[in-house]
């Protein structure tokens, strides 16, 4: 019964929500093309877990398009049991909602969306960054809307007070650097790391992964790379519990979710993050309101067994559910969403009363270096060589579709690890069960 | 058809006989309830009773169906297993694990919420300054939705920089910060299922508090008369009258508990620690997207709950008359 009330519920809720959020503009005109006359006077609800971008821009999209905008804002998890009981239930419950290309594979195959590729305009998604990470059996089920990729931070000052005058570039002097930071007493715990069981965590580890050498945890027929104690991904999972036990990571990092774990960097309270996400610098690290360290904190490739590796792919995206009342207002919306003048008014080069704080850092390549140009992309020539030149899909060779149970495996067995109830061959060996189901 | 009389009083007491409450005649029509008042009460229930029946029992009676088919949207077509599902999900040991976990919950959480919620009933049976206001304050911890409370109580129960951590270490109680959820299974539910009990704890007072406001003055007067100590008065008049608001309270912590959710998510994530039964079924059902064992522990769930409900309304609820 609670499966499917929680499915009624879901739908109930969405649709609940869909009636009672406020309408962000009214009025219309603009366009004259056959396609805006089709659309306009069409409103579409946009389900993100995000707040809505500035008023006075949409109110902008709706007097070009005759498209008005309904944005819910829901957490993550939420909208991930919407487009599971909407698709299940082949039941309409937004036009435009956050895409996770982790879901993807799931999503594509169940035909929970619909193809971009012919409801966009040609060359919409050009400039785009990370399209690969939505792009299944060749079509494009989703758009990045944030530019997003596994980088690492480190706080230069806490480097320079121990005594290190040379970035690190491999795992080892990255690992003695952390040694010397914390024997120097600069900080108790010198390394950030979110050992609680959820998302963040199987990151963490992919992107150590990486940094170890191993270019995916799974080749290119799906089998798992990681059980053997020579893979990457086994000397990855055994480094992390390591940190933990030897004291460069709090104990308390059995609870950090991303957020806890970024926020012990920006109280100053560690001294560095294996694998951060692109855009921190700016929205939190050099944010005085959240940050104790403002200006302290700088980006570094990813370090590696042998140097720096590729960063792997974040990006959130957008995409056009199946069952959507209005594809091609919605459609619509998503072009100019990640287009890049607008991404470049988000990004705060326009008026004050035109950024968006959700774009962390924009999808649209010129955009960025745009704003990058303007001073709007903190630490940004490092983060650009990475996001342009450095990065890599999260999975190469694809995200398997049974992805979801394979995550919640790699949470479960390494926080368990982490906590001392399993040994990290047993964990190892869980991980590789679950993929191998 | 014999009217009872329960009912002819009742309407009696509530509705003014027509055509002379305003001191006018009144058109009557007749028929309808007018002439059949036994349907009254089935008429005012309706609405929610179709509410009930296409909200709770129809998709109850498709879970009870589809429990017994693979359903898997990754592995089609849809079929017949029988008991398939049930015989998988006890195959997991991630799912016996939950299981044990919401039995700790249930226990922990129906026993402490009855007895705080007990307490807190009698204290504010007596009218003192400030009772109304206190009422209206405890609401508030129910009130929060779960997500909210799970938050919050991360900042005290949280190993790097809670509240908890802080106060211990200030008063000199513990000489390092300690790590309260994730490690000890037991003291991980524990901690969590504290944060449940809060938000209980107010509903249970209230539905005590209810049944102890019917308790006749002249009762305890009487006790008084006859020398009955404050304990002696509490142990053989409050409790024992008390015993329908205690079963009412009982059952609603037993259905909070089995159906924990938001608190473990929260504060613990998906680790085996603390994940409950119906953390369970939100993987199956939305990770997995197998909806076949997801309607199968939902069917579980149900039939626990019912069962647990029916042994306590068995072994705690008296009938009172006064």
């Amino acid at each position: 019964m609670r499966a499917s009330s929680r499915l009624f519920r879901s739908i109930a809720l969405v649709l609940g929500a869909a009636a009672v959020t406020t309408e962000l503009s009214g009025c219309s005109g603009g366009s004259q093309s056959p396609a805006h006359e089709k659309i306009r006077g069409e409103t579409i609800t946009v389900v993100m877990p995000a707040p809505p971008p500035p008023k006075k821009l949409l109110d902008r999209f709706t007097a070009q398009t005759g498209v008005t905008v309904k944005w819910n804002n829901v957490d993550f998890d939420s909208i991930t049991t919407k487009v599971a009981a909407g698709g299940a239930a082949r039941t309409y419950f937004g036009d435009v909602t956050y895409f996770n290309f982790l879901n993807g594979p799931q999503y594509a195959k169940l035909k929970w969306f619909l193809p971009l590729d012919t409801l966009l305009d040609p060359g919409v998604t050009k400039d785009t960054l990370g399209k690969s990470a939505f792009t299944y059996d060749k079509k494009l089920y989703g758009v990045p809307w944030d530019a997003s990729v596994g980088v690492t931070t480190l706080n230069k000052s806490m480097f320079a007070k121990a005594g290190i005058t040379s970035l690190p570039t491999t795992m080892d002097d990255y690992t003695a650097d952390l040694v010397k930071i914390k024997r120097a007493g600069i900080v108790k715990y010198p390394l950030s790391m979110p050992f609680s069981a959820a998302e963040g965590l199987t990151v963490y580890w992919i992107q150590t992964t990486v940094a170890f050498g191993g270019a995916s945890i799974f080749d290119k027929h799906g089998k798992e790379q990681f059980s053997s104690p020579s893979s990457p991904g086994y000397k990855a999972a055994q480094w992390m519990i390591s940190a933990l036990k030897t004291g460069l990571v709090s104990p308390g990092a059995v609870n950090d979710g991303d957020s806890q774990a970024q926020g012990l960097q920006a109280q100053g309270l560690s001294a560095s993050s294996l694998v951060d996400y692109a855009g921190n610098v700016s929205s939190l690290y050099d944010d005085p309101k959240q940050s104790k360290v403002v200006g302290q904190v700088v980006y570094l490739p990813v370090p590696g067994a042998h140097g720096p590796v590729r960063s792997i792919n974040l990006s959130d995206g957008i995409g056009v559910p199946a069952f959507a009342k209005h594809p091609a207002a919605a459609a619509k919306f998503v072009s100019w969403l990640i287009d890049g003048k607008n991404q470049i008014k988000f990004g705060g080069a326009g008026a004050s009363d035109e950024v968006w704080s959700a774009q962390y850092l924009p999808s649209n390549y010129p955009a960025l270096t745009t704003l990058n140009a303007k001073g709007k992309v903190g630490d940004g020539a490092v983060l650009l060589n990475i996001l342009k030149n450095h990065s890599q899909p999260y999975f190469p060779y694809g995200t398997p579709e049974w992805y979801p149970a394979f995550s919640h495996a790699v949470q479960t067995s390494l926080h368990a690890a982490a906590t001392g109830t399993m040994t990290v061959p047993d964990a190892i060996k869980a991980m590789a069960a679950a993929a191998t189901h | 058809m014999p009217i009872p009389s329960v009912h002819e009083k009742s309407v009696r007491l509530t509705i003014p006989p027509a055509g002379t409450a305003s001191g006018r005649p009144i058109a009557r029509r007749k028929g309808g309830l007018r002439r059949h008042p036994a349907w009254l009460p089935y008429a005012l229930v309706s609405p929610l009773g179709v509410f009930v029946i296409l909200l709770t029992l129809v998709p109850a009676a498709f879970t009870l169906g589809e429990s017994f088919f693979r359903v898997d949207l990754f592995d089609p077509p849809i079929r017949f297993v029988a008991f398939g599902n049930f015989v998988d999900l006890f195959r997991s040991s991630a799912m016996r694990t939950s299981f044990a976990n919401t039995a700790v919950y249930v226990l922990i959480g129906v026993t402490l919420s009855t007895v705080l919620g007990f307490i807190m009933a009698v204290t504010l049976q007596r009218r003192f300054v400030g009772r109304s206001l206190l009422i209206a304050l405890m609401i508030i911890p129910w009130a929060l939705p779960g997500v909210a409370e799970g938050i919050m109580w991360l900042g005290i129960w949280g190993s790097d920089t809670g509240l908890l951590n802080s106060a211990l270490t200030s008063l000199h109680l513990i000489d390092h910060y300690q790590v309260w959820l994730g490690t000890n299974p037991l003291l991980t539910i524990f901690v969590i299922e504290l944060v449940q009990v809060w938000e209980m704890t107010p509903l249970s007072a209230l539905l005590i508090l209810a049944t102890l406001q019917n308790i006749p003055g002249e009762v305890y007067e009487a006790a008084a008369i006859d020398g009955a100590s404050p304990l002696r008065t509490l142990r053989h008049i409050t409790l024992p009258l008390a015993l329908p608001g205690v079963t009412l309270a009982m059952v609603q912590a037993l259905v909070g508990a089995i159906n924990i959710f938001d608190e473990p998510y929260v504060l613990n994530g998906s680790a085996s620690t603390g994940a409950s039964a119906v953390m369970q079924t939100y993987f199956v059902s939305f990770q997995d997207l197998n909806f076949g064992e997801g309607y199968a522990l939902s069917l579980m769930i149900t039939v626990v709950t019912i069962l647990a409900s029916l042994v306590i309304l068995r072994f705690i609820y008296r009938p009172v008359e006064y």
